[in-house]
């Protein structure tokens, strides 16, 4: 029963980095209606670039600032280059942007920053948290708790930053009318400015939380990848849905490859949450939280 | 003034519905065909061969099995690699376990299987669109490359999960020179790129590319949405089984799952993209760029290597043909959204009115 | 308008069809029915549900109660697909063409359902697909000529301006060759002449090959001109059944045009 547990736990706290991933997805299309498949790109690039300019000789305290800006950067960047000459396209266009960019991204920054393997050091020791062990018996990484401490601050932080404030509830107009919006004044080029930075700035936090678990290298991507499916199951455009959903895939993922697992010859995470998704899809369409789509004849 | 329709008129709908209604453009289709069969397996050398034709016709016949269900039928699919994969290893495994049948019949049988494959990952298209199917095709890729690996009896148990395809011999005669592999892609490929050329002015394209526009109006015509969707699946898989076939068998001689990853998906994605989404012509051109990119790369850095002494390291190189990639495909997605194919239509046009501006 | 045209047996039978999406109620206890061969026109002013009547009996929308008879047959909710091989065709109010195709190819999807080849026969384009694309493109020709079209065969239809979409959205529901042709205002942001032209051509169709006709049109003078008669919607209610006459001077009929509060 403690196995289960442990085992449960950890995928949660997997999920709760799935989820990070997966708020910078949202973020993008709840503002700009655009899905942004190069968001796995980005944590890479965000965790490689902070190694590389620690190589460099930075200190981490000037480095995380730093890799800010770079994102910030790489965010108007993308929005100038990307996103303006394909405003009114359809959808599946700026999605092939993505891919696109995806690709671009992954390479600069391996050109850059070299393709070698790294390891990132937070400070967090991945040791198991010495009261819990002693008295119930479960291993629970304090890395890990303290990763699900700094996403729930994160998403404390923009939800305020959504629902409280002038900006936030500007995001929340262009997400839904990008002619309305701009009807009542919203500076749209400037919203997805600001919208681009802080998912550049959400990959970040990601970057750095997998790239110390699991070494920053180019398989980064793949896991990156696997908010995919957290994105179907909590709806494309839900903050809310990003969360649960990728505490859902982080726990059914780890319970699946130690109980289904052995069963089949193991390695089942990696196409697990892809065919849960599916299944979801399959019952219904838009996700947990997602809103329903009605189309009109 | 050599690109003219003037004068050729058509008095019946059967020419008015042929593949090239313009005399200079049969005239053009032929010529290249002529030097395809015969002039370059005369002049080519093996690296050729191996390294820039074989490859291109093969992603070409994925890129065309791609382009049914995404440009025709405008279903999204990321998961092209792992149906090229399904039919590289059903075709070993006929090889392997029916003795004496022929090796088409074997390729033709690996896409059968492939689209019966395609068919089962299609089943969810019939209730999730756009972005949703696509993450549901990257169920099928990574789901169907784990099944190959683990699944012994389909690698013959080998311990590494690399299978080595059997040398083609049709009707006796052993295809294991480049040259004759090249004929013998050449012929499939021409045939199935006929094929599909067909099936896109008839009936079934134009109900895929109903579905595409607006699937509610097409349902109101009395197209059935569901065999529509799946017929699509399937054909779609078909060739790219065929294309994994011939890749397992005339490209790659040993064959290990990893060969058909998600790389290999968005690599034939990026063909339909940039070639022309929806047109035949478009997967062809597309793959003559991927193809041929990479190529170009490496002769530009060994001249900068051996005439200017700049030497640029393999990764660097590496690197940038992913950032070319991707930046060509957003160039394209800006500037010509419906890619080299368009370009070329334009280029035709203006061509017709030549020396004339307008 | 017409007094020699031969109307038919009832045809087409709507017993109290009500049809809600969620809370709001679009059409409450509708019934009527239409006659073979004649041209009925179903008016009422904007909101009263008229679209979605339509979508009713060619089962786009499936009503929560009442019943749909056509020819004989009772259906509690059609389906498009069995509308459609039971010979009825629609268009739409907001043009519903596959924009990525040319016009000649609109209009032969609506000759799908007339082909019989498979998908194999037809990438090899010998035989029967060979024979029936080009009997299928006679009369998808006929049809053009009918509708005078011919000037913008090869044109993709995103780019032809919006009377021309709507005679060729037109072109294709007759190109099924229906005996029910639906129309959802057939006529909608066209000048004089253009909708002259669209009143012949339903006239026509309507004389030449004796195709019943059901149509939304809110330019009255069209209505009173063309059509046998005319059902009056308004909040999802029927308020009126007659020939035009009948209806133009009907008190609930001007009230509800008008504006009074009811």
């Amino acid at each position: 029963m403690q196995f289960f547990f442990e085992v449960l736990i950890g995928g949660l706290l997997s999920g709760v980095m799935y989820s990070l991933v997966a708020l910078g997805f949202v973020l993008i299309y709840k503002a700009s209606g655009v899905f942004n498949f190069a968001q796995s790109a980005m944590v890479f690039f965000a965790a490689l670039t902070y190694v590389g300019l620690l190589e460099v000789g930075l200190s981490p305290w000037l480095a995380v600032p730093a890799t800010l800006v770079v994102m910030i950067v790489l965010a108007l960047a993308i929005e100038r280059v990307v996103l303006r000459p394909l405003v009114n396209q359809p959808q599946i266009t700026l999605f092939m942007a993505t891919i696109g960019l995806t690709f671009f991204i992954e390479g600069l920054a391996q050109m850059v920053w070299g393709a070698n393997v790294r390891g990132l050091d937070l400070g967090l020791a991945d040791e198991p948290i010495g009261w819990l062990n002693e008295n119930a018996g479960i291993n629970v990484s304090k890395f890990d708790v303290a990763a699900a401490a700094v996403a729930a601050i994160l998403v404390t932080a923009l939800a305020l930053f959504f629902n409280r404030t002038r900006i936030g509830r500007a995001l929340r107009a262009v997400a839904d009318d990008h002619q309305a919006a701009l009807a009542v004044g919203i500076p749209l080029k400037q919203i997805w400015a600001i919208v681009w930075s802080v998912a550049g700035a959400v990959a970040l936090v990601a970057g750095l939380l997998w790239g110390a678990r699991n070494g920053v290298q180019y398989a980064l991507t793949f896991v990156a990848l696997k908010a995919l499916p957290v994105l179907i199951l909590g709806g494309f455009d839900s903050v809310p849905g990003a969360i649960v959903c990728g505490l859902i895939v982080g726990a059914s993922e780890k319970l699946a490859e130690v109980y289904l697992g052995p069963y089949v010859g193991g390695g089942i995470e990696g196409w697990f949450p892809y065919v849960l998704a599916l299944g979801f899809l399959l019952i219904r369409p838009e996700g947990l939280f997602g809103e329903k789509i009605i189309r009109r004849i | 003034m050599f690109y003219r329709e003037a004068g050729q008129f058509k008095t019946s709908y059967d020419a008015d519905l042929a593949i090239f209604p313009i005399r200079q453009d049969l005239i053009g289709v032929l010529g290249i065909l002529a030097v395809a069969f015969v002039v370059v397996p005369l002049t080519a050398t093996p690296y050729v061969f191996t390294g820039i034709l074989i490859p291109f016709l093969i992603l070409s016949l994925a890129a065309l099995g791609l382009n049914i269900l995404t440009g025709y039928a405008g279903q999204l699919s990321l998961g092209t690699a792992a149906f090229m994969a399904v039919g590289a290893f059903a075709s070993y495994n006929f090889v392997l376990r029916v003795p004496g049948i022929p090796m088409l019949l074997a390729f033709a049988g690996g896409g059968v299987v492939a689209a019966l494959v395609g068919v089962l990952f299609g089943l969810p298209s019939l209730r999730i669109r756009g972005f949703y199917l696509a993450v549901a095709t990257l169920a099928a890729q990574f789901f169907i490359l784990w099944f190959l690996t683990k699944v012994g009896w389909i690698t013959n148990y080998s311990s590494s999960g690399v299978i080595t395809a059997q040398p083609i011999q049709i009707l006796g005669y052993a295809f294991n020179t480049p040259q004759a592999k090249y004929l013998l892609i050449l012929s499939v490929v021409a045939l199935m790129a006929l094929a599909a050329k067909n099936m896109a002015r008839s009936n079934v394209g134009r109900s895929w590319m109903a579905v595409r526009d607006m699937d509610v109006a097409a349902e109101v015509i009395g197209i059935r949405l569901m065999p529509a969707k799946l017929l699509a699946f399937a054909v779609s898989s078909f060739y790219c089984g065929v294309a994994g076939a011939l890749f397992a068998y005339a490209y790659l001689g040993t064959v290990e799952p990893e060969a058909f990853s998600l790389d290999l998906s968005f690599r034939v994605l990026f063909m339909v993209i940039i070639g022309g989404v929806g047109t035949v012509l478009g997967s062809f051109l597309g793959s003559a760029f991927v193809t041929l990119l990479p190529v170009l790369l490496s002769v530009t850095v060994r001249y900068l290597d051996s005439n200017l002494g700049l030497h640029i390291p393999e990764s660097v190189i590496s690197n940038l043909e992913l950032m070319l990639f991707g930046g060509f495909i957003i160039f394209f997605l800006i500037v010509e959204p419906h890619g080299l194919a368009r370009l070329w239509q334009i280029a035709k046009e203006k061509l017709r009115l030549w020396p004339f501006p307008h | 308008m017409n007094p020699q045209r031969r109307t038919g047996e009832v045809v087409l039978q709507l017993e109290r069809i009500s049809l809600s999406f969620g809370g709001v109620k679009a059409l409450t206890g509708i019934s009527f029915d239409v006659r073979e061969h004649e041209i009925r026109a179903i008016i009422g002013p904007n909101g009263a549900g008229k679209s979605s009547m339509l979508n009713v009996i060619n089962g786009v929308y499936h009503p929560q109660e009442g019943t749909v008879t056509f020819r004989g047959e009772v259906r509690r909710e059609m389906n498009p697909h069995r509308a459609a091989a039971q010979g009825i065709a629609r268009t739409f109010q907001n043009i519903a063409l596959f924009k990525g195709m040319s016009v000649l190819d609109n209009i032969m999807t609506g000759r799908n359902l007339k082909m019989r080849s498979t998908f194999l026969e037809q990438a090899i384009h010998v035989g029967r697909a060979r024979r029936e694309e080009l009997e299928n493109r006679r009369r998808v020709e006929e049809v053009i000529d009918f509708l005078e079209i011919q000037h913008i065969r090869r044109t993709p239809v995103g780019r032809l301006p919006y009377g021309l979409q709507k005679r060729v959205e037109l072109a294709r529901a007759l190109a099924s060759e229906p005996s029910l042709l639906l129309l959802d205002e057939p006529m909608a942001g066209m000048n004089v002449e253009e909708k002259q032209d669209m009143c012949r051509f339903i006239l026509d169709v309507n004389e030449q090959y004796g195709t019943t006709v059901v149509l939304i049109e809110h330019d009255m003078g069209v209505v009173m001109d063309i059509s046998d008669r005319v059902v009056v919607l308004d909040y999802g209610r029927k308020i009126g059944d007659g020939s035009p006459d009948d209806v133009r001077g009907d008190k609930a009929v001007i009230d509800a045009y008008l504006g009074v509060a009811h």
